[in-house]
């Protein structure tokens, strides 16, 4: 296949442009809402540079919110899937709150555009699905038991619990380490699930 | 002894109400603007004043902001006190649920909207952490036998997810984003407040 250079290195900037935004994101989680001077400034490339490719800033944050996903997505796999019960609950929460750590600056900024925003809207639903699905693949076992109200109401109060901004809180709020806001999470999501069925788990 | 009548002064009086007429333009306009936080002449607007009427009782839109927040405070105070706190566990948790649902409702475009704005202002900041440490001591009263029973780093762990778990922003999700009607909802929070707490020692209420 033919490579066109010039493609590739448009490909390449925009993917420059949506890091410096991230950047800056993450440096000011205050205020969250970046210039397209400070994003170019960031980049290293000119104003104009930026509009070429991305029409306006909504586009810009949609890609951004795109780019982290995926991001988020190849750093945080499911591990212990089929790990005993306290095995799992650990290996879940260590991952969320490592993908919480790592996105509480973006997620803030992409809640406050959202209102603006329809495209944010469907990003921090696809966020929030993911979220589930994850817990639903983790603890199957002990979901699988549940009437489907029970489970839902489960499933719903486990993602509010590990939501981004409630681990958030743990961390600046109430000053918990890392480790802490953890052991938090652990305990919780183990009060709240029913009990594991006997010779669930296959390893 | 007759207590000698206390002279009132009218125009003290009338400084007074107009303050609290322009507050309540606020939460009025911060609430149908959320998270936007609302224009000094949308606020003279809608309360009915100059724009200099407002900046002569507020030296700022933050120092107006902070006087709302503490008005709401005192009516979220006023308007839902605790009930049920003797009761047995099923009906405090009832009660405490119905509690924060309600106040959650009423409050959370302007929760929002405080939430959102806070920026770099402690005075803000510590309205949010008061809000807080409230609902936190709610829950330790309403609680008091199932949270005698944990050791303090349990407790604390506990409280700590009571509290994200029934935020405002928690209950807005429930409501919005998975289209629970407001019985569906108390009914998660129910669900999981029930297994979040250790069992209720026998012999209490």
């Amino acid at each position: 296949m033919k490579v066109d250079g010039r493609r590739l290195r448009s490909e390449r900037t925009k993917q420059l442009i949506v890091e410096a935004y991230l950047a800056i994101i993450r440096e000011n989680p205050h205020t969250p809402v970046p210039t397209a001077a400070e994003i170019a400034e960031r980049a290293g490339y000119s104003v104009r540079s930026i509009f070429e490719r991305f029409p306006d800033l909504h586009t810009l944050r949609v890609a951004a919110a795109d780019y982290a996903l995926a991001h988020a997505a190849a750093l945080a796999p499911a591990r212990d899937v089929d790990g005993d019960r306290a095995t799992r609950i650990r290996s879940h929460v260590e991952t969320r709150a490592g993908t919480c750590e790592r996105g509480i600056s973006l997620w803030r900024s992409l809640l406050l555009n959202v209102d603006e925003n329809n495209e944010l809207k469907a990003r921090i639903k696809v966020a929030r699905e993911r979220t589930i699905e994850r817990m639903e693949l983790m603890y199957r076992f002990e979901l699988d038991r549940l009437e489907a109200a029970e489970r839902r109401n489960t499933l719903i109060a486990l993602e509010i619990i590990t939501d981004i901004e409630s681990w958030a809180r743990l961390r600046e709020v109430y000053g918990l380490s890392f480790a802490e806001g953890c052991a938090a999470w652990v305990a919780a999501i183990d009060r709240i699930l029913p009990p594991t069925p006997e010779g669930a788990h296959l390893s | 002894m007759n207590p000698r009548p206390m002279k009132v002064d009218g125009r003290r009086l009338r400084s007074e109400r107009t303050k609290q007429l322009i507050i309540e333009a606020y939460l009025a306009l911060a609430q149908d603007l959320s998270p936007r936080v609302p224009t000094a002449a949308e606020i003279a607007a809608r309360a009915g004043y100059s724009v200099r009427s407002i900046f002569e009782r507020f030296p700022d839109i933050l120092a107006l902001q902070v006087a709302a927040v503490d008005y709401c405070f005192a009516q979220v105070s006023a308007l839902a006190p605790p009930r049920g706190v003797e009761s047995d566990r099923e009906t405090r948790i009832e009660a405490y649920v119905q509690t924060r649902a309600q106040t959650c409702e009423r409050w959370v475009r302007l929760w929002r909207s405080l939430v959102i704005n806070q920026g770099d202002s402690p005075e803000l900041k510590a309205r949010i952490r008061l809000a807080r440490d409230r609902v936190t001591e709610r829950m330790e009263l309403m609680f008091a036998p199932e949270f005698a029973l944990m050791q303090p780093e349990e407790r604390r762990q506990t409280l700590i997810v009571l509290e994200a778990l029934t935020d405002v922003e928690s209950w807005a999700r429930m409501l919005e984003f998975f289209g629970l009607s407001v019985d569906e909802a108390c009914a998660v929070w129910v669900q999981a407040i029930d297994r979040l707490l250790p069992e209720t020692p026998g012999g209490a209420a």
